[in-house]
């Protein structure tokens, strides 16, 4: 499903974000990629969403090499079977639940009997099918992250990023996020999330990749943190 | 459908999020139009002068009553062997009749009381060397009347001579001054409501980042994110558009048609030659809005 073949992201600052890093990724895995702070957590995860090119190497997403598409409709398309959930939950605070979700459908032109039918659906799923005409900062932080994860998944995306998607929030609730992620993974999706949360990697027990200044220092199967 | 009722729901949405500096764009876009509108009916109204005072031609030949057929072949040929001479047009004095009822049709005092037979049929004549006028006046033997400033011939049947080709250049003259004067204030304003659309396009890019970057992240085609900002562009020059087209009516509602009967012989433009230049607005309106739009947006142009 994913996989990075010698990859090396030079920034033109002439930071070195990654240095020859092979990745492979099935499809319906759930990978977490550790590392501190600048190890390339994010790059790697911009590199799969084509918002970077690799400086080096190949980056192949659901059998498309990212680095070859086109703007006009090959990356676009790229990023519909892409779900993308952040720390930040980036919700537009002017519309409601159901239109933060059903914008995600609207913006790539789906009709309106698709939406109608899937934001319910979706946030049904999530466990937000009472709160669809809430605003976002009616919401906890918890809530507010169903929402986005909705949003990602809501098109049935391939693939689902995850960038620090509890860093904002309680232990308690990372677990609530945590659950839900794994209930996306189980039906299919290949799921992998970039993490500082030492807890929650412990307690999964799911592949672990840990980067450090650039580089793959470990990979590793039912893995922990450190 | 649908996606034109998004497109038309994003843009509505981005003005009225945007709206002083929406209104600046098109309160700019409007005098820009309007003035460019301007310069083409101040060009419109000398041209009609000039047909008025002239007939659009440089010397007129008047033929003496009766005018004999044989007079009329001759002249015209002999006219037309001159160097001097571009072209020789005969006007009867059907012609001359109708063409002054047309000139005076807003003032029935003069085309009911003037019987047709006091028109005389002339020869107008298009020079191709202006400053070679001699030669016409010499072949028809023509002296100026030092008291009433025509010019008579003893040439037989022809009436009299009229030079028009200092009038001409002071017309064009003045035709020059003033429609370049307003089109230079135009196309300055133009440029600045060119900006200005431009600038608010930005400025709804940059206050609607967010959304831009959530449409990018799902997997919005660049089109989809920009065709709003155009259409919004697109609306802004078409409401100034608009407002400049009603204006320039108005202006000749309140302002030409109280002149109207005034000055007799002065000819004054009419609603169709306001309706003649509304495609140019229309057309420049457009142009503002395709710049503005390319200028604007192009900082968005990456995915």
């Amino acid at each position: 499903m994913i996989s990075l073949q010698n990859v090396t992201k030079t920034y033109k600052n002439g930071v070195i974000a990654l240095e020859s890093v092979s990745i492979e990724i099935e499809k319906g895995e759930f990978v977490f990629v550790v590392g501190p702070s600048g190890s390339g957590k994010s790059t790697t995860l911009r590199l799969l969403l084509r918002e970077e090119e690799p400086s080096t190497g190949e980056v192949f997403v659901a059998g498309k090499n990212v680095v070859r598409l086109s703007s006009l409709g090959g990356i676009p398309k790229l990023r519909r079977n892409i779900g993308c959930v952040f720390q930040d939950f980036k919700l537009l605070q002017d519309k409601t639940v159901f239109e933060n979700v059903s914008f995600a459908l609207e913006v790539i032109g789906k009709p309106k009997h698709v939406i109608d039918a899937r934001v319910p659906e979706i946030l049904d799923y999530v466990g937000l099918g009472e709160k669809l005409n809430n605003y976002p900062d009616e919401l906890s932080g918890g809530e507010q992250q169903r929402v986005s994860i909705a949003r990602a998944c809501v098109n049935r995306p391939l693939v689902l990023l995850a960038d620090e998607p509890t860093g904002n929030l309680d232990p308690n609730t990372s677990v609530d996020i945590m659950r839900l992620l794994d209930k996306v993974n189980k039906i299919g999706t290949t799921v992998v999330m970039a993490t500082h949360d030492q807890a929650i990697v412990d307690a999964m027990r799911k592949r672990v990749i840990e980067l450090d200044r650039g580089k793959v220092v470990r990979d590793q199967s039912r893995g922990v943190y450190s | 459908m649908r996606r034109i009722e998004f497109y038309f729901r994003e843009t509505a949405a981005g003005i009225r999020r945007n709206g002083i500096m929406a209104f600046a764009a098109m309160s700019t876009a409007f005098i820009a139009l309007f003035l460019f509108g301007l310069a083409l009916i101040i060009a419109r109204e000398i041209n009609l002068v000039i047909e008025a005072v002239t007939g659009n031609v440089q010397v007129a030949v008047y033929l003496s009553d009766p005018v004999r057929p044989d007079t009329v072949t001759r002249l015209q040929t002999e006219l037309q062997a001159l160097p001097a001479v571009a072209s020789v047009e005969y006007e009867n004095k059907d012609e001359a009749c109708a063409r002054a009822k047309k000139l005076f049709e807003s003032n029935p005092a003069i085309t009911e009381n003037v019987p047709c037979e006091v028109y005389p049929a002339s020869f107008r004549v298009t020079l191709a060397d202006t400053s070679q006028y001699g030669q016409i006046t010499a072949r028809l033997a023509c002296e100026p009347d030092p008291t009433t400033h025509d010019i008579t011939c003893s040439e037989p049947g022809v009436l009299k001579v009229l030079d028009f080709r200092d009038i001409l250049d002071r017309l064009s003259a003045i035709t020059r001054v003033l429609r370049n004067g307003v089109l230079f204030i135009a196309v300055v304003t133009l440029i600045s409501a060119t900006v200005l659309v431009a600038n608010t396009l930005r400025m709804g890019m940059f206050a609607r980042r967010k959304e831009i970057g959530i449409m990018r992240l799902v997997g919005a085609t660049n089109w989809r994110i920009r065709v709003p900002f155009l259409i919004e562009g697109l609306v802004e020059a078409l409401v100034g558009a608009a407002l400049a087209i009603i204006t320039l009516f108005l202006v000749k509602v309140f302002v030409v048609d109280q002149l109207r009967g005034r000055i007799v012989w002065l000819p004054l433009i009419r609603n169709g030659d306001v309706l003649a230049i509304t495609p140019w607005i229309l057309i420049a309106a457009a142009g503002v809005a395709i710049v503005a739009g390319t200028i604007g947006i192009r900082r968005f142009l990456d995915v």
